[in-house]
């Protein structure tokens, strides 16, 4: 049962949000270019034909294309995990014979985080080709592209895991170690396993980010979502297939925003029953 | 002499050379009627103009950044040299500008086709006609009819073996927004995906890294390209799909009419035909195929 307070903020917040949403929609409607942006990004039977694709028309399927993002996601997220872990690992090492690495990890993060994805793609998508090493050089396009956002998005994410890791009370460390763990030790059965409860929402977070960034590798010629859509628009002089890309990538990132809220809120209350006991 | 030009215009019209259907033959024969009263030299006048240009007094062409041989010279398209600076200053000359009083301006080729209004008077970027894209856009007519050529590394089996059949085997490129696509996809039918790149160098350098077999693209820029990449050749064209080049303008753009009958004088008195051979000569030689 709803007390009359809280269905009074019911039918309030209803209330602004359905007249918020009005006025927004009346302004585009009534705007003096609608019918033309209408037509232009929202036409159905332009997101119809691009969503299904025609080869022989000059497009290709959006909605197929997507598959290959799905795919270079999901490929280069577990590689990044994978390897931002071992550049965190390297990175928060004291030996004084691991400081070369400690050193190549510290700089392979400044630049890969500081130079734009776009040129990574650029650099590594036509640069390995030019080399012309067997093996190498004769991948797709889209295994440039997962290579390109791995060496991205670990640099990110070993930031991440750092920060998970010195999230860790020292007093920690210092319990293992007088328990007898060896460093090593410490760091996988007692300092990593807290560490990355702490920091699973902001990894979410970059995945998110990284789905879209997917995008990008259409840039080396390989024919994922993002770049149907513009072989599409260009092909008929019709935008809405970008709004066809654009939806696809809301149904894929969706999910995982809602399920990163759902950790963030199950890790806050479990924190609060803990502070209770 | 201006007058002439436009007598020639609409009579060219009359005789059907122009294949733009009745709105702009209506209209030509109007100005036809009218001509001989003098009050209306009248629509294509360049005073009767001026109501539907961008910039008063000026004549606003657009093209990309970069620009390539041989449709423009030296990348830089206010110089009249290369085809398609040349008609686009032979148009502008048809409709009473001077050369100093046409200007050009920047529209990269994905903005062209944008919604609202446009910052020029006519893009001439090698934009190929179609049907669908003609919702969006208004065309003139043809000022060339294309046909799709291969270029490839000299030492690659293409430059030999390139039956219809074995066609189906390679892995092409062309540029993204270029009709290529759609002559690979329905006249090859090649097995593996095409592969689509942003810019013509970037195929250029997809061709050079063996990352295509070959690249898709109109005979003289194909012609063009082999000048740029060392060992690459033409390996031959293809039959005309009926495609061609037509301006480029702002949807319902009046000045349509007046570029259709300065483009229609132009092939008629054999301007198109003399800057086809100054600029596209050494692009006949290209064997056809088919694909």
């Amino acid at each position: 049962m709803l007390g009359d307070s809280s269905r009074r903020g019911v039918v309030l917040s209803t209330t602004s949000t359905v007249v918020v949403l009005a006025v927004l929609v009346g302004i585009f409607l009534l705007a003096p270019g609608s019918a033309q942006v209408r037509h232009t990004f929202f036409n159905p039977t332009d997101m119809w034909q691009s969503f299904v694709g025609d080869p022989k028309a000059g497009y290709y399927s959006v909605g197929e294309a997507l598959w290959l993002n799905i795919r270079m996601f999901v490929a280069a997220e577990i590689l990044i995990l994978i390897f931002a872990l071992i550049v965190a690992v390297i990175r928060q090492s004291t030996g004084p014979v691991l400081l070369p690495l400690r050193v190549a990890a510290t700089v392979y993060v400044d630049v890969a985080r500081g130079v734009p994805l776009i040129l990574i793609i650029f650099a590594l998508g036509y640069g390995l080709p030019a080399l012309q090493l067997a093996g190498i050089s004769d991948q797709s396009a889209a295994v440039y592209g997962v290579v390109a956002l791995v060496v991205s998005y670990s640099a990110y994410v070993a930031e991440v895991y750092r920060a998970g890791i010195n999230s860790v009370h020292r007093s920690q460390v210092a319990a293992a170690r007088s328990l007898g763990l060896t460093q090593g030790a410490s760091m996988r059965y007692v300092i990593l396993p807290q560490a990355i409860r702490n920091i699973i929402p902001p990894l979410l977070n970059d995945f998110i980010s990284l789905q879209k960034d997917t995008a990008q590798v259409g840039l080396l010629g390989a024919i994922e979502a993002n770049k149907a859509a513009e072989i599409y628009s260009s092909t008929v002089f019709n935008y809405s297939s970008y709004v066809v890309a654009a939806i696809l990538f809301l149904i894929l990132t969706i999910p995982l925003a809602r399920f990163t809220d759902y950790l963030i809120r199950r890790d806050q209350a479990r924190r609060l029953a803990g502070a209770g006991q | 002499m201006h007058r002439i030009m436009i007598t020639a215009a609409v009579l060219a019209l009359g005789a059907g050379l122009a294949a733009c259907g009745s709105t702009t033959s209506g209209s030509g024969s109007g100005s036809g009627t009218s001509a001989s009263t003098g009050a209306a030299a009248a629509s294509c006048s360049n005073a009767s103009i001026q109501k539907d240009l961008y910039t008063k007094g000026t004549l606003t062409a657009a093209t990309d950044k970069p620009v390539y041989p041989p449709w423009f010279s030296g990348n830089d398209p206010a110089n009249g040299k290369g085809y398609e600076s040349a008609v686009a200053y032979a148009v502008a000359a048809q409709l009473g500008f001077k050369k100093s009083q046409v200007t050009w301006a920047y529209e990269p080729f994905n903005n062209s086709y944008a919604p609202g209004p446009k910052k020029f008077d006519f893009d001439i970027n090698e934009i190929s006609y179609s049907t669908a894209r003609a919702q969006a856009v208004t065309f003139s007519d043809s000022y060339y009819d294309v046909q799709q050529a291969l270029v490839a590394l000299k030492n690659s089996p293409i430059v030999t073996k390139h039956s219809p059949a074995d066609l189906k085997s390679y892995v092409f490129g062309d540029q993204v927004g270029t009709t290529s696509l759609q002559f690979i996809n329905s006249q090859i039918q090649p097995s593996q995906t095409p592969k689509v790149f942003e810019t013509l160098n970037d195929v250029k350098q997809a061709l050079q890294t063996k990352q295509i077999a070959a690249l898709v693209t109109d005979t003289p820029t194909a012609e063009f390209i082999t000048t740029e990449i060392p060992g690459s050749v033409v390996v031959a064209q293809f039959p005309s799909t009926g495609e061609h080049y037509g301006l480029l303008f702002a949807k319902g753009n009046k000045l349509v009419t007046c570029v259709n009958k300065a483009l229609a004088t132009l092939k008629g008195n054999g301007t198109l035909a003399k800057l086809t051979a100054q600029y596209l000569k050494d692009f006949t030689s290209v064997p056809t195929i088919q694909p």
